[in-house]
């Protein structure tokens, strides 16, 4: 199977790859996994506390071309949103983007599921930390 | 002979794997004596018995014949028979209602593979996390394959969904440990 070009270079220069301090209140993580092809995906964001904006955008992907483009393309696509924004990505709009073949669509899926999981956990924490203020005061 | 042919093109060919062998769906197998019936089989079914045969004789037993191999290959193997069985139930790891995967399996899972990273970059200390966790992941995936028998049995003697359930994400978790163990023994070769 043919990977398309946009695919390649996601996969040959993939974007914000890397990680963030995952105890920091302002990151959110998401770790997925589709058990069909083994693919594991860790996803992060960093929101600014004022402007509830997504500041930086991180992964690291173990898994197929399609797996690790899709997720190059979401932390690209989630810099620069806002949480709700960044709500609204859907994993069709990752397979137009990359025009991956129906056989690899779970990939955008697992990216989609990635961005939904991280936005969770960072929706959690400041969740949490609210409680601790509350608290606090 | 006209009578033989319309018997033949109705003769549809097993609906399953279970149906080749004329057995009714389950989990665990007597494989010993399943081969003995594949061999039956395979022999009452050849091709070369149909050469004189007519046309659809002929296209029967060839089809047959590779129906009935297919089911040997995916019955001998255990993992690819629950596989096939949890397919047939609805139970397919396609379906996103069932590919849930534990977070701390997750975790473990992607740790490995950072080390994994690093040893195949010559890092000496990663090479050690991987050959330990190698032997950790070895003796989980038998652990796994106790438990996938008792099931089997289980499920074999009650039928119920909650041992499907359970069965789909042992399988599940059976599959990275499987990669785990592929990608760890040839980083270390």
């Amino acid at each position: 199977m043919a990977y398309s070009d946009k695919v390649l270079d996601h996969y040959n220069h993939p974007r914000n790859v890397g990680s963030m301090d995952k105890s920091d209140s302002a990151v959110g993580t998401g770790m997925v996994g589709a058990p069909e092809c083994g693919d594991v995906m860790k996803l992060q964001i960093k929101v600014n506390p004022l402007t509830g904006i997504i500041d930086d955008a991180k992964f690291k992907t173990f898994g197929c071309g399609s797996a690790i483009a899709s997720s190059s393309l979401a932390t690209e696509w989630l810099k620069g949103k806002t949480v709700d924004e960044a709500l609204a990505i859907k994993n069709t709009d990752i397979v137009n983007e990359l025009a991956l073949p129906p056989v690899k669509i779970h990939c955008s899926v697992l990216a989609e599921d990635a961005i939904k999981a991280a936005i969770t956990d960072y929706k959690v924490k400041q969740g949490a930390d609210v409680a601790a203020l509350a608290q606090a005061h | 002979m006209r009578l033989w042919n319309l018997i033949y093109r109705m003769n549809a060919l097993p609906a399953d794997y279970f149906a080749v062998f004329g057995i009714s769906p389950q989990l665990a197998l007597d494989l010993p004596e399943l081969q003995r019936q594949f061999y039956v089989l395979s022999k009452q079914h050849h091709p070369d018995r149909f050469a004189r045969a007519s046309a659809d004789e002929q296209r029967y037993a060839l089809d047959f014949t590779s129906l009935l191999n297919d089911a040997w290959r995916v019955f001998r193997d255990p993992v690819a028979r629950a596989e096939y069985v949890l397919k047939l139930l609805g139970y397919d790891t396609a379906d996103s209602r069932t590919n849930t995967v534990p977070a701390e399996l997750l975790e473990e899972v992607f740790e490995l593979n950072m080390a994994l990273e690093e040893a195949r970059d010559g890092d000496s200390g990663a090479r050690k996390q991987v050959a330990e966790a190698l032997t950790h992941f070895t003796a989980l995936r038998q652990d796994l394959d106790v438990e996938r028998d008792r099931i089997f049995a289980a499920y074999d003697a009650a039928p119920a969904d909650t041992h499907l359930e359970t069965l789909r994400s042992l399988l599940n978790r059976r599959r990275y440990i499987d990669n785990l163990v592929r990608d760890a023994q040839q980083a270390l070769s």
